[in-house]
Protein backbone atom coordinates (compact mmCIF):
# COMPACT_ATOMS: atom_id res chain seq x y z
CA UNK A 1 0.00 0.00 0.00
CA UNK A 2 2.62 2.33 -0.98
CA UNK A 3 0.81 5.60 -2.33
CA UNK A 4 1.46 9.72 -2.36
CA UNK A 5 -1.25 11.96 -2.44
CA UNK A 6 -0.28 14.32 -5.74
CA UNK A 7 -2.12 17.90 -5.75
CA UNK A 8 -2.26 19.38 -8.86
CA UNK A 9 -0.55 22.97 -9.08
CA UNK A 10 -4.09 24.24 -10.06
CA UNK A 11 -4.88 23.59 -6.18
CA UNK A 12 -2.07 25.39 -4.64
CA UNK A 13 -3.16 27.97 -6.75
CA UNK A 14 -6.55 27.83 -5.90
CA UNK A 15 -5.58 27.99 -2.11
CA UNK A 16 -3.84 31.11 -3.12
CA UNK A 17 -6.12 32.63 -4.88
CA UNK A 18 -8.26 31.91 -1.62
CA UNK A 19 -6.12 33.91 0.70
CA UNK A 20 -5.20 36.57 -1.60
CA UNK A 21 -9.26 37.33 -0.98
CA UNK A 22 -9.12 36.65 2.69
CA UNK A 23 -6.04 39.13 3.10
CA UNK A 24 -7.96 41.67 0.84
CA UNK A 25 -10.91 41.34 2.89
CA UNK A 26 -9.03 41.76 6.46
CA UNK A 27 -6.99 44.79 4.94
CA UNK A 28 -10.46 46.29 3.74
CA UNK A 29 -11.91 45.21 7.43
CA UNK A 30 -8.91 46.91 9.00
CA UNK A 31 -9.46 50.35 7.30
CA UNK A 32 -13.29 50.27 7.43
CA UNK A 33 -13.96 48.94 10.56
CA UNK A 34 -11.53 47.29 13.26
CA UNK A 35 -13.54 46.01 15.52
CA UNK A 36 -15.62 44.06 13.07
CA UNK A 37 -12.54 42.84 11.55
CA UNK A 38 -11.34 41.61 14.76
CA UNK A 39 -14.52 39.52 15.33
CA UNK A 40 -14.04 37.67 11.96
CA UNK A 41 -10.52 37.17 12.65
CA UNK A 42 -11.30 35.46 16.09
CA UNK A 43 -14.13 33.43 14.68
CA UNK A 44 -11.90 31.76 12.08
CA UNK A 45 -9.59 31.92 14.15
CA UNK A 46 -11.58 29.31 16.58
CA UNK A 47 -12.97 27.68 13.46
CA UNK A 48 -9.88 26.05 12.18
CA UNK A 49 -8.44 25.71 15.14
CA UNK A 50 -11.61 23.47 16.50
CA UNK A 51 -11.24 21.24 13.41
CA UNK A 52 -7.93 20.91 13.66
CA UNK A 53 -7.96 20.21 17.64
CA UNK A 54 -11.28 17.79 17.07
CA UNK A 55 -9.06 15.92 13.93
CA UNK A 56 -6.56 15.24 16.77
CA UNK A 57 -9.10 13.70 19.25
CA UNK A 58 -10.51 11.69 16.66
CA UNK A 59 -6.92 10.37 15.69
CA UNK A 60 -6.39 10.03 19.55
CA UNK A 61 -9.49 7.96 20.39
CA UNK A 62 -8.70 5.94 17.44
CA UNK A 63 -6.19 5.43 19.02
CA UNK A 64 -7.06 4.33 22.30
CA UNK A 65 -9.65 2.16 21.28
CA UNK A 66 -7.31 0.31 18.86
CA UNK A 67 -9.76 1.21 16.04
CA UNK A 68 -9.41 -1.20 12.90
CA UNK A 69 -12.07 0.41 10.59
CA UNK A 70 -10.57 3.55 10.83
CA UNK A 71 -6.65 2.69 10.43
CA UNK A 72 -6.05 3.01 7.15
CA UNK A 73 -7.37 7.08 7.32
CA UNK A 74 -5.56 8.22 9.91
CA UNK A 75 -3.13 10.20 7.83
CA UNK A 76 -6.08 12.68 7.05
CA UNK A 77 -6.45 13.78 11.00
CA UNK A 78 -2.80 13.72 11.83
CA UNK A 79 -2.14 16.42 8.48
CA UNK A 80 -5.52 18.18 10.20
CA UNK A 81 -3.75 18.56 13.59
CA UNK A 82 -0.48 19.70 11.57
CA UNK A 83 -2.44 23.36 11.46
CA UNK A 84 -1.98 23.84 14.90
CA UNK A 85 1.37 25.53 14.57
CA UNK A 86 0.04 28.25 12.19
CA UNK A 87 -2.96 28.59 14.30
CA UNK A 88 -0.49 29.32 16.89
CA UNK A 89 1.10 32.41 14.77
CA UNK A 90 -2.28 33.96 14.04
CA UNK A 91 -3.39 33.49 17.53
CA UNK A 92 -0.43 35.00 18.40
CA UNK A 93 -1.29 38.16 16.47
CA UNK A 94 -4.59 38.50 18.59
CA UNK A 95 -2.67 40.39 20.73
CA UNK A 96 -3.03 43.75 19.05
CA UNK A 97 -6.76 43.33 18.93
CA UNK A 98 -7.17 42.42 22.54
CA UNK A 99 -8.96 45.89 23.63
CA UNK A 100 -11.40 45.51 20.15
CA UNK A 101 -12.32 41.94 20.98
CA UNK A 102 -12.58 42.04 25.09
CA UNK A 103 -14.45 44.26 27.37
CA UNK A 104 -12.30 43.28 30.28
CA UNK A 105 -9.09 44.22 28.94
CA UNK A 106 -9.80 47.80 29.14
CA UNK A 107 -8.61 49.18 32.62
CA UNK A 108 -10.67 51.88 32.77
CA UNK A 109 -13.90 49.71 32.49
CA UNK A 110 -11.95 47.89 34.93
CA UNK A 111 -11.92 50.47 37.41
CA UNK A 112 -15.78 50.78 37.71
CA UNK A 113 -16.82 47.36 37.33
CA UNK A 114 -16.82 44.94 40.75
CA UNK A 115 -17.60 41.80 38.64
CA UNK A 116 -14.60 42.70 36.73
CA UNK A 117 -12.60 43.52 39.22
CA UNK A 118 -13.59 39.90 40.81
CA UNK A 119 -12.39 38.26 38.04
CA UNK A 120 -9.53 40.20 37.45
CA UNK A 121 -6.68 37.61 38.79
CA UNK A 122 -7.73 35.43 36.10
CA UNK A 123 -9.25 37.79 33.31
CA UNK A 124 -5.72 40.23 32.67
CA UNK A 125 -4.18 40.22 29.36
CA UNK A 126 -0.92 38.86 30.45
CA UNK A 127 -2.15 35.93 32.04
CA UNK A 128 -4.71 35.48 29.04
CA UNK A 129 -1.99 35.52 26.74
CA UNK A 130 0.45 32.89 28.82
CA UNK A 131 -2.58 30.36 28.71
CA UNK A 132 -3.00 30.74 24.99
CA UNK A 133 1.05 29.99 24.87
CA UNK A 134 0.46 26.84 27.01
CA UNK A 135 -2.47 25.73 25.29
CA UNK A 136 -0.33 26.15 22.14
CA UNK A 137 2.42 24.49 23.41
CA UNK A 138 0.68 21.18 24.47
CA UNK A 139 -1.43 20.90 21.56
CA UNK A 140 1.41 21.37 19.29
CA UNK A 141 3.30 19.01 21.45
CA UNK A 142 0.90 15.86 21.33
CA UNK A 143 -0.43 16.39 17.47
CA UNK A 144 2.87 16.43 16.74
CA UNK A 145 4.62 13.56 18.50
CA UNK A 146 1.16 11.09 17.38
CA UNK A 147 1.97 12.59 13.75
CA UNK A 148 6.21 11.52 14.35
CA UNK A 149 5.25 8.16 15.45
CA UNK A 150 2.95 7.34 12.94
CA UNK A 151 5.69 7.93 10.30
CA UNK A 152 7.78 6.37 12.08
CA UNK A 153 5.56 3.48 12.56
CA UNK A 154 5.58 3.43 8.14
CA UNK A 155 9.61 2.34 8.62
CA UNK A 156 9.88 0.00 11.47
CA UNK A 157 6.62 -1.44 11.87
CA UNK A 158 5.86 -3.84 14.97
CA UNK A 159 4.09 -3.44 18.25
CA UNK A 160 6.45 -1.06 20.45
CA UNK A 161 5.32 2.48 18.59
CA UNK A 162 1.54 1.77 18.46
CA UNK A 163 1.85 1.09 22.00
CA UNK A 164 3.44 4.40 22.63
CA UNK A 165 1.28 6.48 19.98
CA UNK A 166 -2.23 4.83 22.40
CA UNK A 167 -0.30 6.51 25.67
CA UNK A 168 0.02 9.44 24.09
CA UNK A 169 -3.12 9.64 22.80
CA UNK A 170 -4.23 8.92 26.32
CA UNK A 171 -2.40 12.14 27.33
CA UNK A 172 -3.73 14.02 24.96
CA UNK A 173 -7.33 13.43 25.57
CA UNK A 174 -7.04 14.83 28.94
CA UNK A 175 -4.98 17.64 28.06
CA UNK A 176 -7.97 18.71 25.39
CA UNK A 177 -10.74 18.21 27.25
CA UNK A 178 -9.36 20.32 30.31
CA UNK A 179 -7.14 22.76 27.92
CA UNK A 180 -9.92 23.46 25.04
CA UNK A 181 -12.29 24.09 27.23
CA UNK A 182 -10.49 27.31 29.40
CA UNK A 183 -9.87 28.13 25.99
CA UNK A 184 -13.43 28.31 25.21
CA UNK A 185 -13.39 30.36 28.34
CA UNK A 186 -10.92 32.48 27.46
CA UNK A 187 -11.47 33.08 23.83
CA UNK A 188 -15.26 33.32 23.36
CA UNK A 189 -17.10 33.55 26.81
CA UNK A 190 -14.74 36.19 27.94
CA UNK A 191 -16.42 38.38 25.81
CA UNK A 192 -19.53 39.01 27.85
CA UNK A 193 -17.55 38.84 31.00
CA UNK A 194 -20.41 39.03 33.04
CA UNK A 195 -21.93 36.37 31.78
CA UNK A 196 -21.10 33.11 32.06
CA UNK A 197 -22.25 29.11 31.83
CA UNK A 198 -21.08 25.85 33.23
CA UNK A 199 -21.99 23.97 29.51
CA UNK A 200 -20.47 26.33 27.45
CA UNK A 201 -16.90 25.40 27.01
CA UNK A 202 -18.18 21.62 26.55
CA UNK A 203 -20.71 22.27 24.32
CA UNK A 204 -17.94 23.94 22.08
CA UNK A 205 -16.04 20.85 22.56
CA UNK A 206 -18.53 18.14 21.35
CA UNK A 207 -18.64 21.33 18.26
CA UNK A 208 -15.31 20.99 17.46
CA UNK A 209 -15.20 17.23 17.73
CA UNK A 210 -18.48 16.98 15.85
CA UNK A 211 -17.10 19.59 12.93
CA UNK A 212 -13.96 18.11 12.69
CA UNK A 213 -15.31 14.43 12.09
CA UNK A 214 -17.57 15.33 9.22
CA UNK A 215 -14.47 16.88 7.59
CA UNK A 216 -12.48 14.32 7.93
CA UNK A 217 -14.85 12.00 6.49
CA UNK A 218 -15.30 14.83 3.90
CA UNK A 219 -11.82 15.05 3.06
CA UNK A 220 -11.35 10.92 2.88
CA UNK A 221 -14.61 11.25 0.15
CA UNK A 222 -13.00 13.63 -2.14
CA UNK A 223 -9.56 11.85 -2.01
CA UNK A 224 -11.88 8.59 -2.83
CA UNK A 225 -13.58 10.57 -6.00
CA UNK A 226 -10.12 11.33 -7.20
CA UNK A 227 -9.10 7.31 -6.86
CA UNK A 228 -7.38 7.46 -3.38
CA UNK A 229 -8.39 4.94 -0.56
CA UNK A 230 -9.70 2.15 -3.27
CA UNK A 231 -10.90 0.07 -0.27
CA UNK A 232 -13.52 2.67 1.17
CA UNK A 233 -16.44 0.16 1.51
CA UNK A 234 -20.04 1.34 3.26
CA UNK A 235 -18.65 -0.50 5.94
CA UNK A 236 -15.97 2.04 6.61
CA UNK A 237 -19.02 5.14 4.96
CA UNK A 238 -21.35 3.43 7.68
CA UNK A 239 -18.40 3.98 10.73
CA UNK A 240 -18.09 7.42 9.95
CA UNK A 241 -21.32 8.53 9.86
CA UNK A 242 -21.97 7.15 13.07
CA UNK A 243 -19.44 9.41 14.20
CA UNK A 244 -21.08 12.49 12.95
CA UNK A 245 -24.56 10.95 13.91
CA UNK A 246 -23.88 10.38 17.07
CA UNK A 247 -21.66 13.83 18.08
CA UNK A 248 -25.21 15.32 16.15
CA UNK A 249 -26.85 14.44 18.92
CA UNK A 250 -24.62 15.16 21.67
CA UNK A 251 -24.43 18.64 20.04
CA UNK A 252 -28.09 19.07 20.14
CA UNK A 253 -27.99 17.48 23.77
CA UNK A 254 -25.70 20.06 25.00
CA UNK A 255 -27.13 23.49 23.01
CA UNK A 256 -30.66 22.50 24.71
CA UNK A 257 -29.82 21.43 27.85
CA UNK A 258 -27.44 24.67 28.32
CA UNK A 259 -30.27 26.91 26.77
CA UNK A 260 -33.48 24.78 28.99
CA UNK A 261 -31.43 25.38 32.05
CA UNK A 262 -30.86 28.85 31.78
CA UNK A 263 -34.13 29.73 30.33
CA UNK A 264 -35.92 27.76 33.44
CA UNK A 265 -34.07 29.54 35.96
CA UNK A 266 -34.59 32.27 34.47
CA UNK A 267 -31.75 34.63 36.47
CA UNK A 268 -31.70 38.01 35.12
CA UNK A 269 -27.50 37.88 34.36
CA UNK A 270 -27.76 34.52 32.67
CA UNK A 271 -31.06 35.34 30.36
CA UNK A 272 -29.74 38.33 29.33
CA UNK A 273 -27.23 36.28 26.55
CA UNK A 274 -30.33 34.17 25.09
CA UNK A 275 -32.49 36.97 25.09
CA UNK A 276 -30.68 39.51 22.96
CA UNK A 277 -29.82 36.47 20.73
CA UNK A 278 -33.51 34.84 20.56
CA UNK A 279 -35.67 37.65 20.63
CA UNK A 280 -34.30 40.47 18.76
CA UNK A 281 -35.30 40.78 15.10
CA UNK A 282 -31.37 41.48 14.39
CA UNK A 283 -30.47 37.28 16.07
CA UNK A 284 -33.57 35.22 16.12
CA UNK A 285 -33.31 34.16 12.36
CA UNK A 286 -29.69 33.29 13.19
CA UNK A 287 -30.54 31.68 16.41
CA UNK A 288 -32.88 29.22 14.63
CA UNK A 289 -30.67 28.61 11.84
CA UNK A 290 -28.27 27.49 14.07
CA UNK A 291 -30.30 24.53 15.88
CA UNK A 292 -31.73 23.65 12.17
CA UNK A 293 -28.44 23.54 10.66
CA UNK A 294 -26.42 22.23 13.21
CA UNK A 295 -28.59 19.21 14.31
CA UNK A 296 -32.26 19.03 13.22
CA UNK A 297 -31.09 18.68 9.43
CA UNK A 298 -28.64 16.04 9.81
CA UNK A 299 -30.65 14.54 12.45
CA UNK A 300 -33.19 13.52 10.15
CA UNK A 301 -31.41 12.85 7.13
CA UNK A 302 -29.13 10.74 8.65
CA UNK A 303 -31.51 8.78 10.86
CA UNK A 304 -32.24 6.01 8.12
CA UNK A 305 -29.17 3.37 7.65
CA UNK A 306 -29.19 3.49 4.08
CA UNK A 307 -28.59 7.12 3.99
CA UNK A 308 -25.58 6.65 6.56
CA UNK A 309 -23.99 4.72 3.97
CA UNK A 310 -24.78 6.35 1.16
CA UNK A 311 -21.59 8.89 -0.06
CA UNK A 312 -24.05 11.13 -1.76
CA UNK A 313 -25.66 12.04 1.91
CA UNK A 314 -22.61 12.67 3.21
CA UNK A 315 -21.18 14.90 0.96
CA UNK A 316 -25.01 16.65 1.00
CA UNK A 317 -24.19 17.00 4.58
CA UNK A 318 -20.73 18.29 5.51
CA UNK A 319 -20.80 21.05 3.21
CA UNK A 320 -24.33 22.20 5.64
CA UNK A 321 -22.25 21.09 8.50
CA UNK A 322 -19.90 23.80 7.57
CA UNK A 323 -22.13 26.73 7.29
CA UNK A 324 -23.44 24.83 10.70
CA UNK A 325 -19.51 25.66 12.14
CA UNK A 326 -19.73 29.08 11.10
CA UNK A 327 -23.25 30.25 11.94
CA UNK A 328 -22.67 28.50 15.56
CA UNK A 329 -19.79 31.03 16.49
CA UNK A 330 -20.68 33.49 14.80
CA UNK A 331 -23.83 33.63 17.13
CA UNK A 332 -21.32 33.47 20.13
CA UNK A 333 -18.59 36.04 18.99
CA UNK A 334 -20.28 38.68 16.95
CA UNK A 335 -23.55 40.14 18.97
CA UNK A 336 -20.76 40.61 21.89
CA UNK A 337 -18.13 42.12 19.76
CA UNK A 338 -20.02 44.12 17.05
CA UNK A 339 -23.49 44.25 18.33
CA UNK A 340 -25.20 44.45 15.19
CA UNK A 341 -26.01 41.61 12.17
CA UNK A 342 -23.17 42.48 9.67
CA UNK A 343 -22.47 39.85 7.04
CA UNK A 344 -20.87 40.87 4.12
CA UNK A 345 -17.33 40.60 1.82
CA UNK A 346 -15.40 40.45 5.28
CA UNK A 347 -17.06 37.66 6.71
CA UNK A 348 -17.35 35.48 3.63
CA UNK A 349 -14.12 36.88 2.42
CA UNK A 350 -12.46 36.40 5.82
CA UNK A 351 -13.28 32.59 5.87
CA UNK A 352 -12.50 31.96 2.44
CA UNK A 353 -8.96 33.10 2.94
CA UNK A 354 -8.77 30.66 6.21
CA UNK A 355 -9.90 27.68 4.20
CA UNK A 356 -7.48 28.46 1.54
CA UNK A 357 -4.85 28.57 4.19
CA UNK A 358 -6.59 25.06 6.05
CA UNK A 359 -6.75 23.61 2.40
CA UNK A 360 -2.86 25.06 2.13
CA UNK A 361 -1.46 23.34 5.22
CA UNK A 362 -3.75 20.29 5.37
CA UNK A 363 -3.25 19.36 1.41
CA UNK A 364 1.18 19.86 1.69
CA UNK A 365 0.75 17.59 5.14
CA UNK A 366 -1.17 14.77 3.62
CA UNK A 367 1.40 14.67 0.28
CA UNK A 368 4.23 14.92 2.51
CA UNK A 369 3.92 11.03 3.88
CA UNK A 370 2.62 8.49 2.18
CA UNK A 371 -1.23 7.94 2.31
CA UNK A 372 -1.78 4.93 4.20
CA UNK A 373 -0.29 3.68 6.97
CA UNK A 374 1.16 0.50 5.71
CA UNK A 375 2.80 -1.01 9.05
CA UNK A 376 0.17 0.04 10.79
CA UNK A 377 -0.98 -3.00 12.82
CA UNK A 378 -4.55 -2.71 11.93
CA UNK A 379 -4.03 -2.12 8.52
CA UNK A 380 -5.33 -5.53 7.04
CA UNK A 381 -8.34 -5.19 9.63
CA UNK A 382 -9.14 -2.12 8.02
CA UNK A 383 -8.68 -3.41 4.13
CA UNK A 384 -11.00 -6.38 5.19
CA UNK A 385 -13.80 -4.15 7.28
CA UNK A 386 -17.10 -4.87 7.11
CA UNK A 387 -20.07 -5.01 9.48
CA UNK B 1 -48.75 -24.50 18.38
CA UNK B 2 -46.17 -26.80 17.06
CA UNK B 3 -44.73 -26.25 13.75
CA UNK B 4 -44.96 -29.41 11.95
CA UNK B 5 -43.05 -29.04 8.99
CA UNK B 6 -39.94 -30.99 7.96
CA UNK B 7 -36.60 -28.86 7.90
CA UNK B 8 -33.03 -29.19 7.29
CA UNK B 9 -30.06 -27.59 9.16
CA UNK B 10 -26.58 -27.17 7.86
CA UNK B 11 -24.79 -25.78 10.91
CA UNK B 12 -21.75 -23.96 10.12
CA UNK B 13 -18.78 -23.25 12.68
CA UNK B 14 -18.43 -19.63 11.77
CA UNK B 15 -19.52 -15.98 9.92
CA UNK B 16 -17.56 -16.60 6.80
CA UNK B 17 -18.41 -20.40 6.07
CA UNK B 18 -21.95 -19.45 6.56
CA UNK B 19 -21.61 -15.81 4.60
CA UNK B 20 -19.65 -18.40 1.81
CA UNK B 21 -22.17 -20.76 1.86
CA UNK B 22 -25.15 -18.06 1.76
CA UNK B 23 -23.59 -16.78 -1.73
CA UNK B 24 -23.07 -20.00 -2.87
CA UNK B 25 -26.89 -21.26 -2.33
CA UNK B 26 -28.30 -17.72 -3.49
CA UNK B 27 -26.59 -18.38 -6.90
CA UNK B 28 -27.84 -21.86 -6.62
CA UNK B 29 -31.42 -20.59 -6.23
CA UNK B 30 -32.23 -22.53 -3.25
CA UNK B 31 -34.65 -21.83 -0.79
CA UNK B 32 -33.69 -20.87 2.85
CA UNK B 33 -36.39 -20.45 5.03
CA UNK B 34 -34.24 -18.80 8.05
CA UNK B 35 -30.96 -18.26 9.57
CA UNK B 36 -30.12 -18.80 13.72
CA UNK B 37 -26.35 -16.89 14.72
CA UNK B 38 -25.34 -15.81 17.70
CA UNK B 39 -25.27 -12.27 16.31
CA UNK B 40 -26.82 -9.99 13.36
CA UNK B 41 -24.80 -10.38 10.30
CA UNK B 42 -25.53 -7.70 8.19
CA UNK B 43 -24.58 -9.22 4.82
CA UNK B 44 -27.72 -11.61 5.69
CA UNK B 45 -30.07 -9.50 7.04
CA UNK B 46 -28.56 -7.05 3.78
CA UNK B 47 -29.04 -10.11 0.45
CA UNK B 48 -32.04 -12.92 1.94
CA UNK B 49 -34.67 -10.57 0.08
CA UNK B 50 -37.09 -9.60 2.59
CA UNK B 51 -37.40 -6.24 4.46
CA UNK B 52 -38.08 -5.88 7.92
CA UNK B 53 -40.32 -3.18 8.47
CA UNK B 54 -39.95 -2.93 12.13
CA UNK B 55 -38.09 0.14 11.95
CA UNK B 56 -40.22 2.40 9.65
CA UNK B 57 -43.46 1.19 12.11
CA UNK B 58 -41.14 2.30 15.28
CA UNK B 59 -39.85 5.29 13.10
CA UNK B 60 -43.91 6.11 13.02
CA UNK B 61 -44.54 4.86 16.58
CA UNK B 62 -41.89 7.29 17.55
CA UNK B 63 -43.39 10.19 15.31
CA UNK B 64 -47.07 9.52 16.90
CA UNK B 65 -45.76 9.18 20.62
CA UNK B 66 -43.58 12.73 20.62
CA UNK B 67 -46.58 14.46 19.07
CA UNK B 68 -49.22 12.60 21.79
CA UNK B 69 -47.11 13.80 24.19
CA UNK B 70 -46.60 17.29 22.70
CA UNK B 71 -50.32 17.48 22.86
CA UNK B 72 -51.27 15.76 26.45
CA UNK B 73 -48.99 18.41 27.93
CA UNK B 74 -50.47 21.07 26.01
CA UNK B 75 -53.35 20.36 26.77
CA UNK B 76 -53.15 19.87 30.61
CA UNK B 77 -50.92 22.76 31.17
CA UNK B 78 -52.72 25.02 28.52
CA UNK B 79 -56.30 24.29 28.10
CA UNK B 80 -57.70 22.56 31.22
CA UNK B 81 -55.72 23.66 33.84
CA UNK B 82 -53.45 26.71 33.75
CA UNK B 83 -51.18 27.54 36.34
CA UNK B 84 -49.38 30.14 36.77
CA UNK B 85 -45.40 29.17 37.92
CA UNK B 86 -43.31 32.20 38.53
CA UNK B 87 -44.19 34.05 35.94
CA UNK B 88 -43.60 30.97 33.16
CA UNK B 89 -45.65 31.13 30.04
CA UNK B 90 -48.12 28.31 30.06
CA UNK B 91 -46.79 26.98 27.37
CA UNK B 92 -43.19 26.18 28.47
CA UNK B 93 -42.36 24.28 25.48
CA UNK B 94 -38.73 23.81 26.24
CA UNK B 95 -39.59 22.18 29.52
CA UNK B 96 -41.91 20.01 28.13
CA UNK B 97 -39.50 18.70 25.81
CA UNK B 98 -37.18 16.48 28.76
CA UNK B 99 -40.33 14.43 29.04
CA UNK B 100 -41.31 14.13 25.81
CA UNK B 101 -38.26 12.51 24.79
CA UNK B 102 -37.95 9.96 27.67
CA UNK B 103 -41.99 9.27 27.01
CA UNK B 104 -40.92 8.97 22.95
CA UNK B 105 -38.05 6.33 23.66
CA UNK B 106 -39.96 4.18 26.27
CA UNK B 107 -42.95 3.84 23.83
CA UNK B 108 -41.37 3.32 20.91
CA UNK B 109 -39.33 0.91 22.96
CA UNK B 110 -42.15 -1.19 24.00
CA UNK B 111 -44.76 -0.81 21.15
CA UNK B 112 -41.52 -1.89 18.78
CA UNK B 113 -41.37 -4.96 21.28
CA UNK B 114 -45.03 -5.70 21.35
CA UNK B 115 -45.01 -5.54 16.84
CA UNK B 116 -42.51 -7.75 16.81
CA UNK B 117 -43.69 -10.41 19.56
CA UNK B 118 -47.15 -10.20 17.33
CA UNK B 119 -45.30 -10.94 14.16
CA UNK B 120 -43.35 -13.54 15.61
CA UNK B 121 -45.81 -14.83 17.34
CA UNK B 122 -44.44 -15.26 20.42
CA UNK B 123 -47.26 -14.53 23.04
CA UNK B 124 -47.75 -16.24 26.60
CA UNK B 125 -47.82 -19.90 26.95
CA UNK B 126 -46.11 -20.32 23.23
CA UNK B 127 -44.32 -23.11 22.71
CA UNK B 128 -40.92 -22.21 20.42
CA UNK B 129 -39.86 -24.77 18.96
CA UNK B 130 -35.81 -23.81 19.06
CA UNK B 131 -34.18 -25.58 16.36
CA UNK B 132 -30.81 -25.70 17.53
CA UNK B 133 -29.21 -24.72 20.59
CA UNK B 134 -25.71 -24.02 19.35
CA UNK B 135 -26.84 -21.18 17.76
CA UNK B 136 -27.20 -19.04 20.54
CA UNK B 137 -23.86 -20.17 21.11
CA UNK B 138 -21.10 -20.89 18.34
CA UNK B 139 -23.01 -22.41 15.82
CA UNK B 140 -24.38 -20.63 12.94
CA UNK B 141 -27.14 -22.35 11.37
CA UNK B 142 -29.06 -22.56 8.01
CA UNK B 143 -32.78 -23.80 7.47
CA UNK B 144 -34.34 -24.93 5.02
CA UNK B 145 -37.99 -26.16 4.78
CA UNK B 146 -37.88 -29.83 3.36
CA UNK B 147 -40.61 -29.36 0.64
CA UNK B 148 -39.06 -26.05 -1.27
CA UNK B 149 -35.54 -28.11 -1.71
CA UNK B 150 -34.61 -31.08 -3.62
CA UNK B 151 -33.21 -32.73 -0.77
CA UNK B 152 -29.96 -34.38 -1.90
CA UNK B 153 -28.69 -31.56 -4.05
CA UNK B 154 -29.05 -29.42 -0.59
CA UNK B 155 -27.13 -32.31 1.25
CA UNK B 156 -24.14 -32.59 -0.99
CA UNK B 157 -23.73 -28.70 -1.23
CA UNK B 158 -23.91 -28.17 2.35
CA UNK B 159 -21.00 -31.01 2.38
CA UNK B 160 -18.80 -29.27 0.22
CA UNK B 161 -19.41 -25.96 1.61
CA UNK B 162 -17.95 -27.57 5.14
CA UNK B 163 -21.18 -27.65 7.35
CA UNK B 164 -19.97 -28.91 10.37
CA UNK B 165 -23.81 -30.64 11.11
CA UNK B 166 -26.07 -31.69 8.24
CA UNK B 167 -29.21 -32.22 10.79
CA UNK B 168 -32.93 -33.56 9.45
CA UNK B 169 -35.71 -32.25 12.09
Amino acid sequence: MEERLKLSPLYYIGTFILIAVGVAAFIMGFINDPTRAWANFLLNNVYFVSLAVGAVLFLALQRVTQSGWSAGFIRVPEAMGMYLPVAAVLFLVMVFGVHSLYHWSHSEAVAHDPILQHKQPFLNVPFWFGRMLIFFALWILLATMLRRYSLREDEEGGLVIFKKAAHVAKIFIFVILITFSLAGFDWIMSIDPHWYSALFAFKNFVSAFYHAAAIITFIVLLLNQFGYFPFLTRSHMHDFSSYIFMLCIIWGYFWFAEFMLIWYGNIPEETVYFVTRMQTEEWRVFFFANVIINWFIPFMIMMPAPSRRSKLTLKIIVPVLLVGLFLDLYLQIFPGVVGKQVLGFNEIGGFLGFAGLFMLVVGYFLTKANLYPKQHPYMEECLEHHV
Amino acid sequence: MKDQKQHLMGVFDGEDPLVEAFDKLRDEKVEMADFFTPFPIHHILEHHGRKSRLITVSWFYGLFAALGVLAFLYYTAVISWPLNFGGKPSNAFPSFIVITIVLTIFSVTILSLFTFSARAKLWPNVDKRIYHEGATDDKFVILFELDQIDEQKVKSLLKDLGAVEIIEK
